[in-house]
C-alpha cells in the first residue's frame, strides 16, 4: 500500500452519459486538470462507474503507478466507496481515492444547474481543491478496536420494537428507551389498520409482550436519553428514568388504586382528549408494561400534601412516593432512533374551528372514539352532546400539502380515513351520511386502491374539494360547510354532526432536541435525515446511527417494519466483527467540547 | 510539508462555527498561500463528514486527520498549522 508523499495523482473525468458531458466542456475541464501541481495522468471516460470504467480506473492506477485518485463524477454518498474500492484493488489506500459531484451544476433537473461556462468554473475549482486535498493528506492511522454486543433503539413503537426484537434474538443487548409509561406507540391506540382492518393491539400485542419478556431486552418506559457520546461500537448513554412512584416489582397491573383514586382529568395522550384518566392510572389494558404510574403534576398528595388513598387500597404495597428520577449509563455499539411521529394540530387552520367548536375532532380522536376498549367503549358520539351524528364529513390534507404549514405528502391519511369510514359504515353507525372531501386520494400501497374501491362501493361520498370554512350552528352546535365539487361543478351546502380532520403526520415531539444529542441531522420537515433518500434510507450522518420509520419521513406500518428490520441489519452487519477499525483521531477526539450546534 | 490544507467543517446553525472562521481568515493572512482553508457544509456534504465520523461541528482537520471538534483557541490552532508544516515528508 502507497503511504509516502503523493507524487502521482490520477484525475478520472466521468461523463455520466450526457448528465455531464451535456452540461460542460470535458475537454477544458481535462485540459485544466493536466496543469494542476501533482497531476501526472487525465483520463476521460463515458460511465466511470461502469464495469469499464472501474477498470480503466484500476489499470490506470498500476499502469501510471498513482497514487492518489480524484474521479470528478457524482455524488460521493453513492459512489464513493464504488471508486475507494477500485484503488484498493489496485493498490492504493481507499482513503487516497476521492470523489467529487460535478454532475449537480450539469445535470437536467438539479437544483444546483448551472450554465456551461459556470458549470466549467466550478468544476475546475472544485478538481484543484479535491486534488490539493489528495495531494497533502496523510494517511490517518487506524486503530482497532472492539465493538460492544449491544443496541439501544429509542423509541418503543412498532418501528423500534421489531428493530429490537430482530437484533435481540441475533444476541444482541438490546435497551429500548421509551418516554411514555408503556411500549407500544401510536400503533396501540388506532383500533384497527388497513387493509385488512385487523385489530391493531391484537397483532402488536405479539410483539410488545415477546419484548417485555425476552431475555435480551430491557424494557426502560418513561425514560429519555439524556446525553450520547462516543463513536460506532463504543457510545456512552445517559438515560434518565422519571419516577413512576410505583415498585414495579410489586405493582401487579390489579387497578384498586386506579379505582378508588378521587381526581379525574382529560387525558391527553391515549384517548387524545376525549376520555378521562386518574391521577394514576394504567394507560390502557394491553399497555406494556402493565404498570400504573402515578401523575405527580395531578396528584392530591403531591400538590397539598393529603389523600395518600392509592398508598393504603394497595394490596401489594407497591406505591412508593419518594422515588426519584434514576440516571442510568450503558455502554452500547450501534444506535437505532424510531421515535415516530405526532398529528398535527389544527388550532393552526383556524377556519376548521378545532378547538372552538366542540364537533371537530381529528382522525387519531375518532380512532379512539371507534375503539371498543376507548373511552366511549366504541360508541361514536358528538362530543357536544353524546347524540349519535348522522352525517360525519371527513376533511383530507389538514397541515399536509398545504405551502402555509407543512408541503409534504403526510402519506397514510387517505388510507386512515377510508378506514375509518368503512368502520362506521359497517360497524358503527350504517345509516350515516359519510363524506369524504379530498384534494387527491393516494391509495398506492399493496392492496390499497382496491380498499379505495372498496370503500366507494359501500355509499361513501367523496367530494373533489375542501370546504374554505367551517360554521358552527351556536344553538345546535352542527356544523356546516360549503364545498365546491369540480367533479360536477356544483357548490355543495353540507350540514354535518361531526366533522373528521384528517391531519399531518408531524415529526414526534423532542425530534430537534434528540437531533442535537445524536450529532445526527434533521431534513427541512424535521424528521430524520437519512444518508441518501432513495438508495441509503436508513443510515444517517454518523455511522453506526440508523432511522427508521415515522421518524424518518410519514409512512405506514408495514414500511416502517421494513426499515426497522433494515436499520437491525445494518447494526448487525457492522457489531458482528466484533473488532472495527476506525481512524486513530476518531477514537481519541471525543472530548466533544467547545459550542458547536 | 510546505503547505497545509484546512477542512472547516459547519453547519447554517452552528453557534461556534463563525469564530472559527474568524481564526482560519486571520490565519490563512498569516500563513498566506502555505494555507488552503476549505469549508464544508456538513448537512451538504454528508459523505465526508462520516468519514471523519464527525458528531458535532465546528471541526477542523488538517492535511486529512481531524484535530479539533468544538472551537479551539486560535494559539492552538496556529500550532497545529506550523506543526504540519515542520512535519518531515
Amino acid at each position: 500500500m502507497v503511504t509516502k508523499k503523493a507524487e502521482r495523482i490520477g484525475v478520472f473525468i466521468c461523463h455520466c452519459g450526457m448528465n455531464i458531458a451535456g452540461g460542460l466542456n470535458i475537454e477544458a475541464l481535462v485540459e485544466s486538470s493536466k496543469q494542476m501541481q501533482g497531476v501526472v495522468f487525465v483520463n476521460e471516460n463515458k460511465f466511470c462507474c461502469s464495469e469499464d470504467g472501474q477498470v480503466a480506473v484500476q489499470k490506470a492506477i498500476q499502469d501510471q503507478n498513482l497514487d492518489r485518485v480524484v474521479i470528478a463524477a457524482c455524488d460521493p454518498s453513492l459512489h464513493l466507496m464504488t471508486f475507494q474500492r477500485c484503488g484498493e484493488k489496485a493498490g492504493i489506500e481507499p482513503e487516497f481515492v476521492d470523489l467529487i459531484d460535478i454532475r449537480k451544476w450539469t445535470m437536467h433537473g438539479s437544483p444546483h444547474k448551472a450554465a456551461p461556462e459556470q458549470a466549467l468554473e466550478k468544476s475546475k475549482n472544485l478538481v484543484e481543491l479535491a486534488v490539493k486535498r489528495m495531494r497533502l493528506k496523510r494517511l490517518v492511522p487506524l486503530v482497532e478496536v472492539k465493538t460492544e454486543q449491544s443496541v439501544l433503539v429509542i423509541g418503543g413503537g412498532v418501528a423500534g420494537l421489531e428493530a429490537g426484537l430482530d437484533l435481540a434474538d441475533k444476541g444482541y443487548k438490546v435497551h429500548i428507551v421509551e418516554r411514555l409509561p408503556t411500549v407500544g406507540g401510536k400503533m396501540a391506540l388506532l383500533y384497527k389498520v388497513f387493509p385488512t382492518n385487523d385489530c391493531a393491539p391484537c397483532i402488536l400485542a405479539p410483539k410488545t409482550a415477546y419484548a417485555n419478556i425476552h431475555p435480551n431486552i430491557n424494557l426502560l418506559t418513561n425514560s429519555e436519553v439524556k446525553s450520547v457520546e462516543g463513536y460506532i461500537g463504543n457510545f456512552n448513554i445517559k438515560v434518565i428514568q422519571r419516577p413512576r412512584y410505583i415498585d414495579t416489582e410489586k405493582c401487579t397491573g390489579c387497578g384498586e388504586c386506579v379505582e378508588k383514586c378521587p381526581i379525574k382529568m382529560v387525558d391527553n395522550v391515549y384517548s387524545g382528549g376525549m376520555g378521562q384518566r386518574k391521577a394514576i392510572y394504567i394507560p390502557y389494558d394491553q399497555a406494556i408494561p402493565k404498570k400504573a404510574i402515578i401523575d405527580a403534576q395531578n396528584c392530591l398528595y403531591f400538590r397539598k400534601g393529603v389523600c395518600r388513598i392509592c398508598e393504603k387500597e394497595c394490596p401489594t404495597e407497591a406505591i412508593d412516593f419518594e422515588q426519584q428520577t434514576k440516571t442510568i449509563d450503558m455502554k452500547v455499539g450501534a444506535i437505532i432512533v424510531a421515535t415516530g411521529f405526532d398529528e398535527y394540530n389544527p388550532t393552526e387552520k383556524s377556519e376548521f374551528g378545532f378547538g372552538r367548536y366542540g364537533n371537530v375532532i381529528t382522525q387519531f380522536q375518532l380512532a379512539r372514539l371507534l375503539d371498543i376498549d376507548g373511552p366511549t367503549g366504541g360508541k361514536l358520539l358528538r362530543p357536544t352532546n353524546g347524540r349519535e351524528p348522522k352525517s360525519i364529513v371527513m376533511i383530507q390534507c389538514v397541515g399536509s400539502r398545504d405551502k402555509n404549514a407543512n408541503d409534504y405528502c403526510s402519506n397514510i391519511c387517505c388510507m386512515y380515513a377510508l378506514k375509518h369510514a368503512q368502520i362506521i359504515r359497517e360497524m358503527v353507525l350504517p345509516d350515516a351520511e359519510i363524506y369524504i372531501c379530498y384534494i387527491d386520494m393516494r391509495t398506492t400501497g399493496k392492496g390499497f386502491e382496491e380498499y379505495y374501491r372498496r370503500t366507494r362501493e359501500l355509499g361513501i361520498l367523496f367530494i373533489r374539494g375542501r370546504p374554505s370554512e367551517i360554521i358552527e350552528e351556536s344553538d345546535t352546535g352542527n356544523l356546516l360547510l360549503n364545498v365546491e365539487d369540480p367533479d360536477i361543478g356544483h357548490l355543495l351546502r353540507i350540514k354535518a354532526d361531526l366533522v373528521v380532520l384528517s391531519c399531518a403526520t408531524i415529526p414526534s415531539e423532542g425530534s430537534e432536541q434528540l437531533s442535537r444529542i445524536l450529532g445526527i441531522e434533521l431534513d427541512e420537515n424535521g424528521f430524520f435525515k437519512e444518508m441518501h433518500p432513495k438508495l441509503r434510507p436508513v443510515e444517517t450522518n454518523i455511522r453506526g446511527i440508523y432511522i427508521c420509520g415515522a421518524a424518518q419521513g410519514p409512512k405506514d406500518i408495514p414500511d416502517s417494519i421494513i426499515q426497522a428490520k433494515a436499520a437491525a441489519s445494518f447494526a448487525d452487519a457492522e457489531l458482528r466483527k466484533e473488532k472495527i477499525k476506525l481512524p486513530e483521531f476518531m477514537v481519541k477526539a471525543r472530548q466533544l467540547n467547545g459550542g458547536g450546534s | 510539508m510546505e503547505e497545509v490544507y484546512v477542512e472547516e467543517f459547519m453547519s447554517p446553525g452552528c453557534v461556534g462555527c463563525p469564530a472559527v472562521r474568524e481564526m482560519l481568515e486571520e490565519l490563512s493572512g498569516e500563513f498566506r498561500d502555505k494555507l488552503t482553508v476549505e469549508e464544508v457544509d456538513i448537512t451538504v456534504d454528508t459523505t465526508r463528514a462520516t468519514q471523519y465520523g464527525i458528531m458535532s461541528v465546528p471541526a477542523i482537520a488538517i492535511n486529512g486527520i481531524l484535530k479539533f471538534v468544538g472551537v479551539p483557541r486560535k494559539e492552538e490552532l496556529k500550532k497545529a498549522i506550523l506543526e504540519e508544516l515542520e512535519r518531515g515528508e
